[in-house]
């Protein structure tokens, strides 16, 4: 009896490891219509929770103390709403939120990007801001029209965009000089280059004993980066025009992983099939055994973030764009936004549309917290933040080359296992790369009905 | 009056005497009593219990047979059950756990039964050191102690690979984290230093209690070291060795921190485990609860069945 005992006692905790979730499901809800009428808004009383990504720069290099000047600058305008901020890591916050969503205690604004706010959106757990977008008079006064794109799942829009920035590629400057190979990269103009300059300069510093583009497959930390370095390569698509299909095993694609492979046998590209782009990136910029002269994932946010690193490995790295068969690349971008959870308490849903108004288009906190991201404004009307810098005037440039935004088609966030996966698979040889393209479409398109 | 003597029942305040709980208490035998004193101490433990293990266990069964993300919640009886054998990445998966299991136990084992029998007899300082030293990769975080591991395996700034490159063992960077060849050994050696904490203390623990009358009269009988060992000091830790192999078994099946954090289960699914791939269908997208709460019961029931095993054989020995 004891013994059996102790089994029961076995099965149970071990069950209980894993079963944790409640019960309550999306189509319990339903948004919040009501309208709350205060003749001064700013006597609002309510009580709010903030949960940001370390998104901005940090202050003293404390992280949430720029977010917590934040609140207080808020508090002097609404001094009856008070906000709690919680900052969360981009490692385990999309699993805290989810958790939140279904305990019922999610918070009321969250800082992030369209990848997930969509699909939360889908869901029906945030509030339409299609009311906000019109009153602030963003539609009339948007940079770029692919970025409230990116904020909309076609008909409602979900998040409050802020700031956007393009995602590149660099190169060791330092490296290419030493080497007198300089000469090879784009450095002029857009810094635009084909697949066989790039693959002519790759050798040529393979030669000299340099680590090429390291294809990181460990893990979705960057993926986009992989995503858009390869399909351009070959001008392949991922997807088809309408963003309905995932292509890559269209002759395009199936040569694009032709040569990625290729690259990683005879060496000239560099595989980590058990790293992400934070370890590329780690090896770029503070290269300790081994010296890599480029890496397929950069932006200005990065850039500055990975600065003090730079200087210490005395690297000078500069962006370019990634390389593609016709010189005309097609680049992924970065877009900061807000959403507003439907908590069901109108109160807290007005003063969390106050919050964002205030943070994302005030005067002084506005064009203060773009600078804080290091991206660049979505709105024309604040102007060039960052005049006389010419490394930024760079980056500001690429917005022509802008490709299409697929962070929110359905299900985009279970196709990246499939992205990463068959990358892995084909380079340690489970599959070869056509196999790695249609194993990749037959289970990224299965994603699109979700 | 002191109100303290007096309850509140139905409105009005009676006294102690004329309380029903009181008077049916009262009625109760001695042995009776004892009873409902001991439940009575045990309700607060029994609260947490059925709180934060019976409801979850009873939630996690029941919804493992619904469709249940984010967007729907429908009854699709064992559906969930029937789709996960036909499942590669899960059968793939469940495949590396037993290997994981069947590899890293009986090593985990071995190893502190032999550091331990070394250990048990040296000096008081000797043996605190080592205890000291094989515990210490269980009370580091699990993150602290994986970020050194991935440091040291990176293929291109890691030691490891600088060492065997420096002393010409390898010519190009080995992928220990993604290559399929090397990927689950690196595991298990990270499994195995966090893991044989435990039972060299717990060892060394049994080993100190034995009667050393009996061993002291063997050897004057003629008994070599393998002799004793084998009939009087194994018989002698056996519900030690039990307790070790049940509970090292039950942590090898629900590795995940160090899969999670050093291959999310690549390359291509290679050390993806049960309890890892439960994570990643609840909180990926598309956040499949139904799905991954059938995986853990399956996995509960794997591991009562090993649990089952490695009790009847070592039934004989315990008893």
């Amino acid at each position: 009896m004891k013994k059996f005992f102790v089994l029961l006692m076995t099965l149970i905790m071990s069950i209980s490891l894993v079963a944790c979730s409640s019960g309550s499901s999306a189509t319990d809800s339903t948004p919040t219509d009501e309208v709350v009428d205060v003749e001064d808004i700013t006597t609002l009383e309510a009580e709010i929770t903030w949960w940001a990504f370390p998104t901005f720069t940090t202050v003293d290099g404390v992280s949430g103390k720029y977010e917590e000047s934040l609140v207080a600058a808020f508090n002097e305008k609404y001094p009856n709403i008070k906000v709690n901020v919680e900052m969360i890591d981009f490692t385990n916050g999309p699993e805290k939120i989810v958790t939140a969503i279904q305990g019922n205690t999610a918070p009321d604004v969250l800082f992030d990007a369209p990848g997930r706010i969509i699909d939360y959106g889908r869901s029906g757990y945030l509030v339409s801001l299609n009311d906000l977008v019109e009153e602030t008079g963003l539609l009339e006064d948007i940079a770029n029209p692919n970025i409230l794109e990116a904020s909309s799942d076609g008909e409602t829009y979900w998040m409050y965009p802020t700031s956007a920035a393009p995602f590149v590629m660099a190169v060791n400057k330092t490296a290419l000089e030493k080497e007198g190979l300089f000469d090879l990269v784009p450095s002029e103009g857009d810094r635009t280059w084909t697949t066989d300059e790039f693959i002519e300069l790759s050798k040529k510093m393979q030669e000299a004993g340099y680590y090429g583009v390291e294809i990181f497959a460990g893990g979705q930390g960057g993926d986009q980066g992989t995503r858009a370095f390869i399909t351009n390569l070959t001008n392949a698509n991922l997807m088809n025009a309408d963003l309905s299909e995932y292509t890559l095993s269209e002759a395009a694609g199936v040569e694009a992983l032709t040569l990625i492979n290729d690259g990683v046998k005879a060496g000239w590209l560099a595989a980590n099939t058990g790293g992400v782009a934070n370890d590329a990136l780690e090896h770029f910029t503070t290269p300790t055994n081994s010296t890599f002269w480029a890496v397929a994932l950069w932006s200005p946010n990065l850039h500055s973030a990975r600065q003090e690193e730079l200087d210490a490995s005395n690297i000078e790295a500069i962006a370019v764009t990634l390389p593609s068969k016709d010189g005309s690349p097609k680049l992924e971008y970065l877009v900061n936004g807000y959403a507003i959870f439907d908590n069901k308490d109108a109160t807290k849903i007005a003063a969390a549309k106050e919050f964002v108004k205030f943070l994302s288009d005030d005067e002084v906190i506005g064009k203060q917290n773009v600078l804080a991201t290091n991206c660049f404004p979505v709105r024309t009307s604040f102007g060039d933040l960052y005049e006389g810098d010419e490394n930024m005037s760079y980056y500001a440039s690429l917005t022509k080359y802008y490709g299409a935004y697929y962070n929110t088609v359905n299900g985009f966030g279970s196709m990246r296992p499939f992205w990463w996966g068959s990358l892995q698979a084909m380079i340690i040889d489970d599959m070869n790369p056509e196999e790695a393209a249609v194993y990749f479409d037959e289970n990224a398109n299965l994603t699109l009905d979700e | 009056m002191s109100p303290r003597l007096f309850l509140k029942f139905k409105g009005a305040y009676m006294s102690k005497k004329d309380n029903p709980i009181m008077s049916w208490y009262k009625k109760l035998s001695i042995s009776q009593r004892q009873t409902v004193t001991a439940y009575l101490f045990l309700l607060p433990a029994l609260i947490f219990f059925f709180t934060f293990v019976v409801t979850p266990i009873l939630s996690g069964l029941f919804t493992s047979l619904f469709d249940y993300t984010t967007k729907k919640f429908e009854f699709i009886g064992f559906g969930n059950y029937v789709k996960l054998f036909s499942n590669t990445i899960f059968l793939k998966s469940l495949k590396n756990t037993v290997k994981l299991v069947v590899i890293s136990v009986p090593i985990i084992v071995l190893f502190s039964l032999f550091a331990s029998v070394v250990l048990y007899q040296k000096n008081a300082v000797v043996r605190s050191v080592f205890r000291g030293i094989f515990y210490l990769p269980v009370v580091t975080g699990t993150v602290a102690v994986v970020v050194v591991w991935k440091w040291m395996f990176d293929p291109y700034n890691g030691v490891l690979n600088y060492v065997l490159m420096k002393a010409n063992l390898i010519s190009e960077q080995i992928q220990w984290l993604g290559d399929k060849r090397f990927a689950m050994w690196a595991i298990i050696i990270i499994l195995i230093t966090t893991s044989v904490g435990q039972p060299i203390i717990l060892y060394i623990a049994a080993l100190g209690n034995l009667d050393t009358s009996q061993i002291e009269a063997a050897k004057i009988d003629g008994a070599n070291e393998w002799q004793v060992f084998r009939h009087i000091k194994w018989p002698g830790i056996m519900p030690t060795t039990l307790y070790v192999v049940v509970i090292t078994t039950i942590n090898t099946f629900q590795c995940f921190s160090l899969i999670q954090l050093l291959t999310s289960g690549g390359p291509n699914y290679n050390t993806s485990t049960i309890m890892y791939l439960v994570y990643e269908t609840a909180f990926k997208s598309p956040y499949r609860f139904g799905y991954a709460n059938a995986m853990g019961v399956v996995l509960a029931i794997i591991i009562g069945l090993f649990s089952l095993i490695q009790f009847k054989l070592f039934q004989s020995d315990t008893e």
